[in-house]
């Protein structure tokens, strides 16, 4: 038994390219991972350097559709200008309404509303916290926040 | 065997590793050189760029959400000079496009500085004439023609103003230079503006999220009705040409909470050539003349003078006193408008004929500490705090000024010797038809920013006269006008109100051949919902209020009673009942 124990140590010693190939193969799995790593990296930063670039474009797309909108409510504004609906009404045969040709009605509950511009497309900033953690924080920085907090690092 | 591939493993090993150590070693010695060093000052040249951001100006609206002022997309017209390749051909066609001259674009394309590489040839084109330019680029790219190479339009916005002259009295203008002048525009400059920024703009597509994003300016709701406002002005001009006036304004307020729904004035100018000012007028007082110009008002002044003696206890609508056609005070004598004594007259008698004795006797009994305390209440002498640019606070003189004399105490009684603006008669006749209350005018109704309206609220200046004196004085008021079956009636409305006619002070003395006219009057008179303010200025058919001013009043209150929604007294009466 200890023989046979003895003939496996030695034919293991008399194997050098064994340890060879162990580290040649520990090596290349350190290679190979680091270069998933890189590859992964260079991903990562090539998706985040076409989503800036994107939201680039994007921040002058919507400089530009709000110029746009601005000109168009003006435009807007123009049409309907007191002088040109004036005109309109005389064209389509309508005269100003005189005091005595005016019907008065109650309207049970009516309250004259009071100015209010409506503002369905108003822009408004979006708030930092609309943001969700995970489109910001680094893995190394979601690491720490769950060792800090506790929380398990698994659903 | 095994031996032999083990060493030449082991020596290819080394080999990769001394070409892998040489390549890191190389990689930091280039990065630390000095080379390295250069190259990254120039490369940081190209991170980015600093910006001057200025915010879309906020809109202005009125009460009812019509834009009163906007923004109009204009372009600069530049020249990318390394890119042109045919100046001469670009200088004829811009010259014909732009209205500019040959010359002047040759020169800019050709005696630019070498280190140039853009130009502005035009600022602040129509979008017509950028899209003809823009129509002949293509044209000519699609027969690869090189004449219009280099040339580039970049949009940017500019005031407009849909409306034109409609309430430009009020709005005032915005200059190229982003900054406003007048009324609105002015007063509320900064915020309708925004707060312009310098950014700093990262080329860098990693640092696409630190570009700030900048505010755009405060939109304004105005108190204005739109609708209201274009009928004033309208019958404003008509009555400068019937009457044949220089200038005139017209303002009509809610005497309830100070908001004015409309002011006109003249002359009025086209706001998208604010050039033309100059041309208009001679200084700044004369923008807004409702607001700008303080004038004698005249006899409109007697409803103040006998709201101060009503409430200070001197007299009742029943007090008489016999009117023998003059009253010395301070040892000038003092005549009526007709200089007829109107023999035994109650005070209701003296508003409805006007009498200036009647009231420089009233204030004669009044006293000079009383009379000018309740001159001071009324806030006469003093800015009404209207929310536009260019207010003037005219004058009161007072007991103890160098230039005041005791004569004063009775021509002010009438609205003489005493200079007022439009606006501050109608804030302080407020509190005679506003159960004693006085407004603050204002123009401002709400401000719109980030989504959400902010109203501004409506301030009370202050208590002149009690409750009860105002409603009395509202009855004197509308019996006098109902008696002298003014032409400021209104057939279904009970209306109050009185004329002033003041002739016109110069360095000589009065000048008794112009006036200044005024009306003053507000209605329903149970239930005020506006007031109107009427100042024509040296009207030419005829010299009295009751024949110029008064109709003018009359057509005010018919268009405000119509688009204001207000109903006939019987009708509002029966409806209230239901």
């Amino acid at each position: 038994m200890q023989g046979q124990a003895t003939q496996i140590i030695h034919a293991y010693k008399q194997a050098p390219w064994r340890i060879q190939r162990q580290w040649i193969g520990a090596f290349l799995l350190i290679v190979i991972g680091a270069a998933m790593i890189a590859a992964l990296y260079l991903d990562v930063t090539a998706r985040t350097a076409l989503a800036g670039r994107e939201i680039q474009q994007l921040r002058i797309e919507v400089a530009g559709v709000q110029r746009e909108n601005a000109d168009l409510q003006t435009r807007l504004a123009d049409l309907t200008s007191t002088e040109v609906m004036q005109q309109r009404a005389v064209e389509l045969g309508y005269r100003s309404v005189q005091p005595g040709e005016l019907d008065y009605v109650a309207v049970p509950g009516f309250v004259e509303p009071e100015p209010a511009i409506l503002l369905a497309a108003e822009d408004t900033i979006p708030h930092v916290h609309a943001r969700p953690a995970e489109y910001t924080q680094s893995l190394l920085e979601w690491l720490t926040e769950r060792i800090k907090s506790g929380a398990p690092l698994y659903p | 065997m095994r031996q032999q591939y083990a060493i030449r493993s082991m020596i290819i090993v080394a080999g990769l590793a001394v070409v892998l150590l040489a390549v890191i070693v190389q990689i930091i010695r280039i990065q630390n050189s000095e080379q390295a060093i250069i190259f990254l000052s120039q490369g940081s040249r190209y991170a980015g760029e600093f910006q001057m951001v200025y915010p879309e100006r906020g809109n202005i609206y009125d009460r009812n959400g019509h834009l009163l002022a906007g923004n109009r997309m204009v372009y600069e017209v530049g020249v990318s000079l390394n890119e042109v390749e045919s100046p001469d051909s670009m200088a004829y066609i811009l010259g014909q496009y732009l209205g500019l001259t040959y010359e002047e674009v040759f020169k800019k394309l050709t005696e630019s500085p070498e280190s140039w590489e853009y130009i502005v040839i035009q600022d602040y084109v129509g979008a017509e004439t950028v899209k003809a330019l823009e129509q002949l680029i293509n044209q000519l790219e699609d027969a690869d023609d090189p004449r219009l190479n280099g040339l580039a339009f970049k949009p940017h916005l500019q005031r407009s103003y849909p409306e034109t002259d409609l309430a430009s009295n009020v709005l005032g203008f915005v200059t190229r230079d982003g900054r406003g002048y007048f009324g609105i525009e002015e007063k509320y400059n900064d915020l309708l503006a925004g707060n312009p920024i310098q950014i700093w703009v990262p080329h860098d597509p990693y640092k696409a999220d630190q570009i700030p994003k900048v505010q755009n300016g405060t939109s304004l709701v105005l108190t204005l009705n739109r609708d209201l406002q274009a009928k004033v002005e309208s019958i404003l001009d008509q009555a400068l040409f019937d009457y044949g006036a220089q200038n005139g304004t017209i303002i009509v307020m809610d005497p309830r909470n100070g908001e004015i729904l409309a002011m006109a004035a003249t002359p009025r100018m086209d706001l998208n050539n604010f050039t033309n000012y100059f041309s208009l007028y001679d200084n700044g007082s004369q923008f807004n003349r409702a607001i700008g110009m303080a004038y004698e008002p005249g006899s409109v002044i007697k409803v103040l003078t006998m709201a101060a003696a009503l409430d200070n206890g001197t007299v009742t609508p029943e007090t008489t006193m016999i009117d023998t056609g003059f009253i010395e005070v301070g040892g000038i004598i003092i005549q009526n408008w007709n200089r007829e004594a109107w023999g035994q007259q109650n005070m209701t008698g003296c508003l409805q004929h006007s009498l200036n004795v009647c009231l420089a006797w009233v204030s004669s009994q009044m006293g000079t500490q009383a009379f000018y305390r309740y001159m001071e209440r009324f806030g006469l002498g003093h800015a009404t705090g209207v929310d536009l640019s260019g207010e003037a606070i005219g004058r009161l003189k007072v007991p103890g000024d160098s230039d005041w004399y005791p004569v004063d105490l009775g021509t002010n009684a009438f609205g003489q010797g005493i200079s007022v603006t439009s606006l501050q008669m109608l804030m302080a006749v407020s509190a005679v038809a506003n159960e004693g209350r006085m407004v603050t005018p204002h123009v401002l109704h709400s401000m719109v920013r980030d989504g959400h309206q902010y109203n501004v609220p409506s301030q009370v200046a202050g208590s002149p006269i009690s409750s009860q004196t105002a409603h009395t004085l509202n009855e004197m008021l509308a019996i006098s006008l109902e008696q002298e079956s003014s032409k400021a009636l209104l057939p279904g409305y009970r209306l109050a109100g009185k004329t002033g006619t003041a002739q016109i002070p110069t360095d000589y003395g009065y000048d008794v051949s112009r006036t200044n006219v005024s009306f003053i009057g507000w209605g329903p008179v149970d239930d005020p919902q506006f007031m109107v303010y009427i100042w024509l200025q040296s009207p030419t058919t005829s010299i009295w209020s009751s024949e110029t001013a008064a109709p003018v009043f009359s057509q005010v209150a018919e268009q405000s009673v119509i688009l204001l929604n207000i109903p006939p007294d019987v009708v509002r009466n029966q409806l209230a009942s239901q």
